[in-house]
């Protein structure tokens, strides 16, 4: 299921949240309607977490994480560390990392089997993130960008990645990642996929700006409605061709 | 809040206290106070300055390897509150911070041994090699017996007689005079000059006998 919301305004939800197979978490302050949004759809099943990181509200930018654990960055204080140890259940795995590149969501994206990293990032926090997240590590680049958590949307169903990833790259990444890519964009045209919008394989959530065809894409390729990937090339594709026309 | 120690001095920068530098590589860098700013502006090495903790640590002035040490460190793996373990926590601390005081005391007490034996032998050393040093007790005290006396003799004078106003004001000379030459003890021109005078004022036997007293203790001195 793909949905569409707004946090204060904006359609940056993968900025404000972070949505993973086994907990959610929001940023303060928000609306109830933001809120809500993703309290319908998980309901009791996934944990909802309200939370700051390092005093702020972009914690989709500033942690990374997956069914298995949660990596914040040096900056999160101890109380907001505390708070999110005793509002995960006990099996996450959450740590503090040690790292220059601090926004965490920016320069890690993964699933969980498999993680993207920039390029510049530390030993020793890979090694973490191997640990912690119980994913093989890969230091890539997206369509030239070293962001790879801001421009790429990762689930163990499929990903998006940035539009002008050349279709070599695509095949590339998708080898290494093992599952199928589609490059594409939301919330009318973004290419910052990360930042626009958040993903397990139940649920999507995406700024209120994004159109039906990107959402059609969103659906497809993270087979959120029993989907096939290969729908986009197939049902999919006249859609688009007649939208984009 | 958390209590950050300073980056220079080591000592505790409490909240609201000091200031924080942030490098362009993200590292952060808190200090307790301006001094601690301007060393570190400065580019002082820490190790190197004594009032720092990093100085103590390193010339083995404090205990550095030590068990008790490890419980205060920044932790970035965090666990879940539970009641008991935050009493037997809290109940830890106390018990910890007396076993780390124990410890220290004990680190400075190996640490001070044998410093007396060592001190002793260093100034039996100091005599033997520079005896003169034992005698210049004894002129003091013979320095000090003069005086006495001096005084007690100008009292008996004030008392026992009206002697001339002249004799009066050469005994008052005199009496600056003796307390010049001890002022200045090591001052040989000063003390032949005085011997010439001693010379002239011969009517005054007492104190030139003083005087000779002291200048043959002098004299033995150096």
């Amino acid at each position: 299921m793909a949905t569409r919301t707004q946090f204060e305004n904006s359609n940056e939800i993968g900025v404000f949240s972070k949505l993973t197979n086994s907990y959610c978490m929001v940023a303060v302050g928000g609306s109830e309607n933001f809120y809500s949004a993703f309290e319908a759809e998980i309901g009791d099943v996934i944990p909802l977490i309200h939370t700051t990181i390092a005093g702020s509200r972009i914690i989709g930018r500033m942690s990374a994480g997956n069914r298995r654990g949660l990596l914040v960055p040096s900056q999160t204080t101890d109380q907001e560390l505390m708070h999110l140890r005793n509002s995960l259940p006990d099996q996450i795995k959450i740590q503090r990392v040690e790292e220059r590149l601090s926004a965490l969501g920016n320069v890690i994206c993964c699933n969980d089997y498999v993680a993207l990293v920039h390029p510049d990032i530390e030993r020793e926090t890979e090694e973490i993130i191997a640990d912690v997240l119980g994913v093989e590590v890969f230091r890539q680049t997206i369509a030239g960008v070293a962001l790879v958590g801001a421009y790429c949307s990762l689930s163990n169903q499929g990903g998006l990645v940035h539009s002008q990833t050349p279709v070599q790259d695509q095949e590339e990444l998708s080898s290494l990642l093992q599952v199928p890519l589609v490059a594409g964009t939301v919330n009318r045209g973004s290419s910052v996929i990360g930042g626009g919008m958040v993903v397990n394989d139940w649920l999507a959530v995406t700024g209120l700006d994004t159109t039906a065809p990107e959402l059609s894409v969103i659906e497809s390729i993270f087979r959120l409605q029993d989907a096939q990937p290969d729908a986009i090339n197939n049902s999919l594709r006249d859609t688009l061709i007649e939208t984009y026309s | 809040m958390r209590i950050y120690h300073c980056h220079f001095c080591s000592s505790p920068v409490y909240p609201g206290h000091g200031i924080m530098f942030v490098r362009n590589d993200a590292k952060e860098f808190r200090f307790c106070r301006s001094k601690c700013h301007k060393a570190f502006k400065h580019r002082r090495n820490p190790r190197k300055l004594k009032w720092t903790k990093a100085f103590r640590k390193s010339a083995g002035k404090e205990l550095t390897v030590d068990s008790t040490l490890t419980f205060a460190s920044k932790r970035n793996i965090p666990v879940r509150y539970d009641r008991n373990l935050v009493n037997t926590t809290l109940n830890a601390m106390e018990r910890i911070e007396a076993i780390r005081a124990k410890r220290e005391k004990a680190f400075y007490k190996n640490r001070m041994k044998g410093n007396k034996e060592r001190q002793l032998a260093l100034d039996k050393k100091l005599v033997q090699d520079n005896p003169e040093l034992l005698r210049m007790r004894e002129v003091e005290i013979a320095k000090k017996l003069t005086k006495k006396q001096a005084k007690l003799e100008k009292i008996n004078d004030d008392d026992d007689d009206d002697q001339a106003q002249a004799q009066a004001q050469a005994q008052s000379d005199d009496q600056f005079e003796i307390s010049d030459i001890e002022s200045d003890d090591e001052d040989m021109e000063s003390m032949e000059s005085e011997s010439d005078d001693q010379e002239q004022q011969i009517t005054k036997v007492k104190q030139k006998i003083l005087l000779k007293n002291r200048r043959s203790k002098k004299k033995f001195q150096i």
